[in-house]
């Protein structure tokens, strides 16, 4: 049984104030001082600049040899069900734990985890590792997509409701970014976007998406802004004042861009030309006054939209904003087979890739002020199918960020277990924390007042806390830094 | 054999167009001209004791497409349905078809749409990748160790589009490989570009035979073995606790047959309690994934040849094109025992009896998966999608979904009947719908792409059609054939823009997951580039637009014969006036030079590519 109703986002105050807003998609000026029509029982943009960074990891992300079981029992427990790498019959895709040495975690004294299980990340990940040490970086157990909180003999009786379209990609992708499975309107990055617009002068650059299209940035009323690791894309014809030489045919093409008539989708394909054209150049001058060293490296596609996103954060005076939600991904993590070799290289992107991005934030003076998180379709299972796993759900993810209550664990540790009762068949696991937890936490740690956390995660109201508390408490606004 | 009476009468009766009527069954009809070969019976003969759902059936007008001269009874050349006018003639081609040229308008106009488009459908296949590849010694173990690139088979289907004959067979491929999605990205495999090509090839093969088929070749092609886990799938190994791979499993029934939800037969869900009903389980997965265990290559009696300046042995390209086998004595190395599963594979309310063969368990479990009554309304609405407008009325879906169960001669499954249903059917024939706002479709990159170089008879410089990979939507095309990122293809049939019309109004529009502020300006720089010739990453395409040059001097001449090919007349009059004044800067004269004339062309050609009127296809 579940919900197959979309759930309507409807709050009279929210609805109230976005029809004081002018229309974001059309031409607006870039001096839209909205800062007047804030209303303070809704959203909070004390504590100087703030942005959520979402890592979003395509295709489902195998949890299991993301962080591995270290201590001698719960590894052996591992072994046994995932089978050793490399053997005779083709049956094993665990890590060997010689190879977990360097990167295991110390559990925090004060900290006993289920069955005493402490952890290694990756081989590959390293960096992560240090950025735990020192406390930038926090890792999130067992979450995932849930309505309410939910137990296997519930959801093997299907009396409480859960996601619908478990283990679907394209619709699991939704339901974490958006609580809803594909043909979500609105995402939840996007519905904080819709809250923090008016902290922002140039209110169309709250949302900015660095990868392809995705519902996560949506708003009622927030508009993502795409853009390339290289900037945003300008028209050469446009730039040039000439197209095949003729500075007529270049507006005329600057006019024919911008007209749509007649047709719906002919007129919404103008209104991105449009947006394209005005905010292109602007994008770029604001990128060139800004100047970074910090080394992202090469041939890693996710270091190059977090660099663009690092650029983009520098130059957030020029650009014009206070709060900002930004989406990064990377793909290929369906890895159904060939997860020993293929998965450790995409693991170690993403460690060298975040880390940049952090030592990025430190160079720009923000690291208090930037949190980051992964995400993913789901989890996978922990049995081998030979040399992969299948699709699961509940998964572990990681946010860093100088903001964070790092070098502990949140969440709930699984059973290293194909029978335990947090699990739903061959490892799945059956999530402990939601999605909605998390971006609920994530939202006040943004500005977003308790009361209208439901308008972000929808429902937060079945759960016992709305902060699962890997953020450090707010720092008061005098004291927070710019 | 004489047909009866409201057969022949029927397209007089139909003056909206439609093709498709209630009837009773004929009783025998012609066979199809270039009908498929006899092939296995697949069950798609329907039961004669089932008479009461034939009386719904719907016979193809003139029965089963013969249209023309087979035997006495074909209707008179008059009833026809027929362009009324050349713009009419230009869009059915733009849907039908690559590109819109003056001859074709003219053949089209003369024949009619259905007579033409049996004889588009019956002209034999005359390109292959296969040959492609063999042509240029791409298939050979050299030194230029063709066997680990992925770019050849960019070039060969960027052949296939951009040149050849077939166009309507290698349209239909196309929207087939966005449904029966397999990527050149997603392959890491020995001889990667044959590889694709095969697939490639198998989707031409079947795209006016029958679904069945389709789908049996595609299960066992090495590709999409290759991108979707079936090849080196093991039965489960309860020592170990590995269980069978499910990617497969999962992804042909959610994406290649039925879909996640029950539907209608007119596509929409069908609710239970006001709830949409899911098709399936994890259980059925996990069930269904056991058909798919134990296939391998077969690259039996194959040679081997060693690479240059290495160790590795390099099988002959051939076995890329075999369907795979479960049969482990056709595996190098060989082996007496295979990993089929020996248990009872359970799916969908089917159980397949335990310790049933490889070959017996495929059979029975794509029987099962076809003859499911969701797989005509999901693939008739997305094929509908493709070809002609993102928002069908679920009349249309209905319609088309009816002809996949039954195509007049009780076959299930004839992708020729479902074809010509989509594209014959008033909804899509009616000018009156480009007026219709909700109505259309954006035209994908790759098709406008494919379009400008058919409309101007492009030629490869070197012969080998060297377009790479073009998915870069800031330096390149933002799409490119084949190179889907993933198995859910370029866009999902259920997106839409958020924050847009097309949502206030509850529409989809698939394609404009490819549009973003990134992607609306790189088109129009690539547009640019590929206008120009001799540009990267289309430098190898050379253009010709002697057509144009010949009559540019006379601007509303030259705007109304791009206005024709390109858009089907779909120009908005400020757009064309817009258009024509840029064009006119150029001042053209008696004695202007070519490169001038050139230039106002190419001004007009660049400025109806990227006008909005163009890009939405109505």
């Amino acid at each position: 049984m579940f919900i197959g109703n979309s759930i309507e986002i409807e709050r009279r105050a929210f609805l109230r104030r976005t029809s004081q807003l002018a229309m974001m998609g059309g031409a607006a000026s870039y001096a839209l001082d909205l800062a007047g029509l804030a209303e303070a029982a809704a959203f909070s943009n004390a504590g100087g600049y703030k942005a959520l960074v979402c890592v979003f990891l395509y295709g489902g992300n195998d949890h299991g040899n993301t962080l591995i079981p270290f201590d001698a029992a719960n590894y052996a427990r591992y072994a046994a069900i995932r089978g050793t790498a490399g053997s005779e019959d083709a049956s094993g895709i665990a890590l060997a734990r010689s190879a977990l040495a360097n990167t295991a975690l110390t559990t925090p004294s004060g900290q006993r985890l289920t069955d005493d299980i402490t952890y290694a990340l990756a081989p590959t990940m390293p960096r992560l590792k240090t950025l735990f040490d020192s406390g930038a970086m926090a890792p999130l157990l067992n979450v995932g997509p849930l309505i309410a909180p939910l137990t296997r003999a519930q959801y093997d009786a299907g009396s409480v409701p859960r996601p619908a379209k478990l283990f679907s990609h394209n619709d699991q992708q939704s339901t974490w970014q958006s609580s809803q499975p594909e043909g979500s309107r609105t995402g939840w990055g996007g519905r904080m976007g819709d809250l923090a617009l008016t902290s922002n002068t140039n209110a169309m650059f709250t949302a900015i998406n660095a990868t392809g299209n995705a519902v996560f940035l949506s708003g009622q009323t927030a508009v993502p802004y795409q853009v390339s690791p290289a900037g945003a894309t300008l028209y050469n014809p446009l730039q040039n004042g000439r197209l095949f030489n003729s500075a007529a045919a270049s507006q005329a093409l600057g006019t024919l861009l911008r007209s749509g008539s007649g047709n719906v989708m002919a007129a919404d394909y103008a209104r991105f030309n449009d947006r394209s054209i005005q905010y292109g150049a602007f994008v770029n001058d604001a990128l060139r006054g800004a100047t970074l060293s910090t080394n992202f490296g090469t041939g890693n596609r996710l270091a190059d939209q977090l660099r663009v996103v690092a650029q983009l954060i520098g130059a957030r005076a020029r650009l014009g904003v206070t709060r900002q939600v930004f989406l990064v991904s990377l793909g290929g993590f369906d890895n159904h087979d060939g997860l020993i070799g293929t998965h450790d290289g995409l693991l170690g992107q993403v460690d060298s890739a975040i880390d940049a991005f952090y030592r990025a934030t430190v160079e720009l003076g923000v690291a208090d002020n930037v949190t980051t998180f992964t995400a993913s379709d789901f989890g996978r299972t922990l049995s081998s199918n030979g040399d992969g796993s299948d699709h699961g759900w509940g998964a572990h993810h990681f946010i860093v960020g100088g903001g964070v209550r790092g070098g502990r664990f949140y969440g709930r540790a699984p059973q290293v277990s194909l029978t335990s009762p947090d699990q739903v068949g061959q490892g799945r696991l059956l999530p402990t924390t939601s999605v909605d937890e998390l971006s609920s936490t994530l939202g006040l740690w943004f500005g977003v007042a308790p009361s209208e956390l439901p308008s972000v995660a929808p429902n937060i109201g079945r759960f016992a806390s709305a902060d699962i508390g890997f953020m450090r408490p707010l720092q008061t606004a005098a004291t927070a830094s710019r | 054999m004489h047909l009866p009476d409201d057969n022949t009468d029927a397209t007089e009766r139909d003056g909206s167009g439609k093709t498709m009527h209630l009837s009773p069954m004929a009783g025998g009809a012609d066979a199809v001209p270039g009908a498929q070969m006899p092939q296995p019976d697949f069950g798609l003969t329907l039961k004669p004791a089932a008479a009461s759902t034939l009386a719904l059936a719907v016979a193809a007008c003139g029965g089963g497409g013969s249209g023309s001269s087979t035997g006495g009874g074909a209707p008179p050349v008059s009833t026809v349905r027929r362009p009324q006018t050349d713009a009419e003639a230009a869009r059915f081609l733009l849907q039908a078809s690559l590109s819109a040229s003056t001859g074709a308008i003219t053949q089209l106009r003369s024949e009619g749409y259905e007579p033409w488009l049996d004889r588009q459908m019956a002209a034999a296949n005359s390109q292959a990748a296969r040959g492609f590849f063999a042509d240029r010694g791409f298939d050979r173990v050299d030194a230029n160790r063709f066997y680990n690139s992925a770019i050849i088979g960019d070039y060969m289907i960027w052949s296939q589009l951009l040149s050849g004959d077939n166009p309507v067979r290698k349209r239909i491929a196309f929207a087939l490989s966005e449904f029966f999605v397999a990527s050149l990205s997603g392959i890491n495999v020995t001889w990667r570009g044959p590889a694709i090509g095969e697939y490639w090839d198998t989707l031409n093969r079947h795209a006016f035979g029958n679904y069945r088929e389709l789908l049996q070749d595609i299960t066992l092609n090495p590709a999409m073995g290759v991108f979707l886990n079936t090849r080196g799938n093991r039965a489960a190994d309860p020592r170990t606790g590995r269980v069978p791979d499910e990617n497969y499993a999962r992804e042909v029934m959610q994406l290649f047959t039925i879909g996640l939800f029950e539907l209608n037969p007119d596509g929409t869900n069908r609710l239970a309690n006001g709830n949409p009903v899911e098709t399936y389980a994890s259980e059925d997965v996990t069930g269904l994934a056991r058909v798919f265990t134990g296939y391998d290559f077969d690259q039996a009696g194959l040679t081997f040849t060693p690479e240059v300046g290495g160790t590795r042995q390099i099988p002959d390209a051939a076995y890329i094109r075999r369907p795979m086998t479960a049969d482990p004595a056709r595996w190098v190395p060989a082996r007496t025992t295979g990993f089929h599963s020996a248990e009872a594979k359970t799916f969908l309310g089917l159980t397949i009896p335990a310790g049933t063969g490889a070959a017996e368990s495929l059979q029975r479990a794509l029987d099962h998966l076809f003859n499911h009554s969701n797989v005509g309304p999901f693939f008739a609405r997305q094929m509908i999608q493709r070809l002609v407008t993102s928002n069908p009325s679920p009349a249309y879906v209905g319609r088309v979904a009816a002809v996949f169960a039954n195509n007049g001669q009780g076959r299930r499954g004839d992708l020729a009947a479902v074809f010509k249903a989509i594209l014959l059917d008033s909804e899509a024939l009616d000018p009156a719908n480009a007026a219709n706002p909700n109505f259309g479709k954006l035209r994908e990159p790759v098709l406008r792409f494919v379009q400008l170089a058919r409309t101007f008879g492009a030629r490869s410089t070197s012969g080998n059609w060297q377009v790479g990979d073009l998915s870069d939507a800031a330096a390149a095309l933002g799409q490119s054939p084949l190179r889907s990122p993933s198995v859910f293809n370029f866009f999902r049939p259920g997106y839409f823009p958020a924050n847009t019309e097309i949502a206030n109004r509850s529409l989809l529009a698939p394609e404009f997951q490819l549009v973003n502020e990134t992607s609306v300006a790189g088109y129009v720089n690539f547009l640019e580039r590929a206008i120009t010739g001799g540009r990267a990453p289309v430098a190898d395409i050379a253009l010709d637009f002697s057509a144009e040059i010949a009559i540019a001097q006379d601007s509303i001449a030259l705007l109304d014969r791009l206005d024709l090919l390109l858009t089907a007349r779909q120009l908005s009059t400020s757009a064309r006036d817009t258009i024509r004044a840029a064009m006119e800067d150029v001042v053209l004269t008696a004695s202007s030079t070519n490169a001038d004339r050139l230039r106002r062309v190419q001004i007009g050609v660049t400025l109806i590519l990227a006008s909005t009127d163009y890009l939405v296809q109505k």
